[in-house]
């Protein structure tokens, strides 16, 4: 019976049956009808917002069928149209898988932020992109307690784990650092108040940096005295990562990271080289400043697909995966994120992984 | 005829300059319209498609008949000009859409996506109107201008273009196969092979599509499907061809040989786009059903430039070419389209190279 669904499936997919079988041309008729149909990938109905604070928003979401499900502490893509343009950020579920279906990510706004700025903007009713969940970013199964440190708008998948753990009134010990900048109150303060008090296996400090100044390495030991024996998981910005991975230097393996927001990398102008991965199999190269990506692969002895070798044909397209880039002729630099860019015009600004070149006609 | 605009090398490299300024002029622009553009075309061409096959497969008489010839090859001709063809040249890469990007989209016509990326946008519009290099320069058919070689076949040129008209999806598809070659014996049987496979291919789905699948969904009706697709693609086949034609072959639109063009630079690169290239005039709907071809010169110019985009900048483009002295050569479609099959019928006689001074 399966193989012969799969059979029919595959004789559908034929690209014989073309036009009739364009799914994404379906999906543009059925979305007249309701906004989050798909046959492709996920899609979500914003039933719900909350403002929490002036930058700071839980967006409710109702996923259709095709989404299967997340584990507490794993994120999902938001795709959202700003000016016109598809773009993808990840966000921490913030709530503990319910029986309803429904996620939350929590979002906070960042200055000069387009796709968080988008976000906020989001009107019940309104239908969004989703990927699947994605991300390991889960406590090991087991009985090991627990430290969770966070920071900001980092206490997202912290929430969704502890949630879990608080649900099923578990015997696992869990201990929770969370720092805000006091100006706003810190993120998420009242519901992890009541999820201490409803469950005494959270040992909660919340801590305001705005009145004791940043964190510090030592502190973390002071809260927790056992901190030695605990796993731990960290996500906050970058700096103050960077803090907990220096308390934790000798013992790596205790420690989980999720990481969010990076930095735009500066360009340095003592260090002009910047290294880049290309494609899977990965084939890494360098790259000067100035110089552009094509001539930097074939340099070193590749052959990447181009064409005219001066922006107009395209043929050497590719996608960029992360890292940030100069447009040699219009001098446009790009940001850190997934986009489309021509090898011939483009000069790296930063390390950059890119996609291998697309091989024509997918559909 | 007017004659070619030649500028010193200051005067080239501030037309480059002044140039890349109006690009960089509507690049913080593009954005939303553009993408609604895009959207709504693409919505419409689907829409007329839908109602086209429909009209054909489920309607009974004449006049739904000709409807959804007519619904049906409007939705090819702005799918194939408007969509496809500005598609895949990156017109909309920025906005992330896989479905809209120039690298895998695959369009409504015999012609594989890939080679038309290859054949169009890497030497037709690199090596525009270079003889001998771009290949879209006469289609290997037919002789334009007194530099290709002349032979008897010339003569029945006139006939030559009907067929290649009637046929032009065909003559696109071929295109990149360089049969030529083949048969000169400069291309091996296995390269040869490995060329036609792709369009062998793409071909197969087209024909499957429009005269069997179609047809049979349609049961007892399937001669009325049948016909009416082959009248589409006819439709628009002959609309294509008439406006590609204007594009480059007009009588005011200048050829380059190889020689000319060694070590251009930037400003020389822009000025024989220019030159070799020719507009139309119309309304919006006629730019729209163009595939915004009808302003030819400002997409030679900025290729990846969203379409709409093109009417924009046109007045810009034509004041700098005034300042400049380059003439900006545009005129209705009649005008145009007799100058072409004018230059057609005078170059189909053994016509002999002119003066240097001026074809130089």
């Amino acid at each position: 019976m399966r193989a012969m669904g799969g059979a029919m499936l595959r004789l559908w997919r034929h690209p014989l049956l073309a036009p009739l079988n364009d799914a994404y041309a379906w999906e543009r008729i059925g979305r007249l009808l309701r906004g989050d149909f798909s046959l492709t990938g996920v899609r979500a109905t914003v039933v719900a917002v909350e403002q929490h604070q002036p930058d700071l928003k839980s967006i409710w979401l109702r996923p259709n069928r095709r989404f299967r499900g997340f584990l507490p502490g794993q994120h999902v893509a938001l795709e959202l149209t700003v000016i016109g343009v598809q773009q993808t950020r990840c966000f921490s579920c913030s709530q503990a898988p319910r029986a309803d279906g429904l996620i939350r990510l929590t979002i906070k706004r960042q200055p000069g932020g387009a796709v968080s700025t988008a976000a906020h903007r989001l009107e019940v009713g309104q239908a969004v992109g989703l990927s699947q969940a994605q991300g390991h970013f889960t406590p090991p199964p087991g009985d090991q307690p627990l430290l969770l440190i966070s920071a900001g708008s980092g206490v997202t998948p912290m929430l969704a784990i502890v949630q879990e753990l608080a649900e099923a009134a578990s015997s696992r010990s869990v201990a929770l650092i969370h720092c805000g900048n006091g100006g706003n109150g810190i993120a998420c303060a009242d519901e992890l108040r009541s999820l201490a008090e409803r469950w005494p296996g959270l040992q909660l400090h919340l801590y305001d940096s705005s009145a004791s100044g940043r964190l510090r390495s030592e502190q973390i030991a002071a809260c927790v005295p056992d901190w030695q024996q605990r796993y731990a998981m960290v996500c906050g910005p970058e700096g103050f990562m960077a803090m907990v991975r220096q308390h934790y230097a000798e013992r790596p393996k205790q420690l989980q990271q999720e990481h969010f927001g990076y930095a735009a990398a500066p360009v340095s102008d003592d260090a002009p080289l910047h290294t880049v991965r290309l494609g899977q199999p990965e084939q890494v190269f360098t790259a000067a400043a100035g110089q552009s990506l094509l001539d930097a692969a074939r340099a070193a002895g590749m052959q990447p697909r181009y064409g005219c070798g001066k922006g107009i044909c395209r043929s050497c397209q590719c996608r960029k995966r992360s890292g940030s880039v100069r447009n040699l002729l219009t001098g446009a630099i790009s940001g850190n994120g997934e986009e489309l860019i021509q090898l011939c015009i483009s000069t790296p600004l930063s390390a950059l992984q890119l996609d291998a070149q697309a091989t024509g006609a997918a559909r | 005829m007017s004659s070619k605009a030649h500028l010193d090398p200051q005067s080239l490299d501030a037309l480059a300059r002044d140039l890349d300024q109006l690009r960089a002029s509507v690049n913080d622009d593009i954005g939303e319209r553009d993408a609604r553009h895009i959207k709504r075309v693409r919505g419409a061409a689907q829409a007329a498609a839908i109602s086209g096959r429909g009209l054909l497969m489920f309607g009974f008489g004449p006049i739904s008949w000709v409807l959804g010839v007519l619904s049906l090859a409007t939705a090819k001709i702005v799918e194939n000009m408007e969509i496809g063809h500005n598609v895949m040249h990156g017109q909309y890469d920025w906005m992330n859409d896989p479905t809209l990007s120039s690298q895998s989209y695959e369009w409504d016509i015999v012609c594989d996506g890939d080679h038309w990326r290859h054949s169009h946008n890497v030497e037709h519009h690199d090596h525009t109107n270079i003889v001998g290099k771009d290949h879209d320069y006469g289609y290997g058919m037919l002789r334009l201008t007194e530099t290709q070689r002349w032979s008897p076949w010339n003569l029945l040129q006139p006939l030559w273009y009907l067929l290649l008209a009637i046929n032009f999806q065909w003559g696109v598809a071929i295109h990149d196969i360089k049969i030529g070659r083949y048969l000169k014996g400069r291309m091996s049987k296995a390269e040869f092979r490995q060329r036609m496979r792709p369009f062998l291919r793409k071909a197969g789905r087209q024909l499957f599509k429009d005269y069997v699948l179609f047809p049979a969904l349609a049961f007892w009706q399937w001669p009325r499907v049948l016909l009416g697709n082959l009248l589409a693609n006819l439709i628009r086949n002959l609309w294509t061809n008439a406006i590609i034609f204007c594009g480059h072959f007009t009588t005011d639109a200048h050829i380059y040989s190889r020689e000319e063009v060694r070590n251009e630079s930037r400003g020389q690169w822009y000025l024989r786009q220019i030159q070799g290239s020719s507009n139309l005039e119309g309304g919006r709907w006629f730019h729209l059903l163009s595939g915004h071809l009808s302003h030819q010169i400002e997409h030679h110019l900025f290729p990846d430039l969203p379409a709409p985009r093109y009417a924009q900048i046109a007045p810009k483009v034509r004041e700098i070419c005034a300042r400049y002295g380059i003439h900006y050569n545009t005129g209705g479609f009649w005008k145009q389209y007799f100058g072409v099959l004018a230059r057609m019928a005078r170059h189909a006689l053994p016509t002999k190279p002119r003066i240097a001074s001026q074809s130089a």
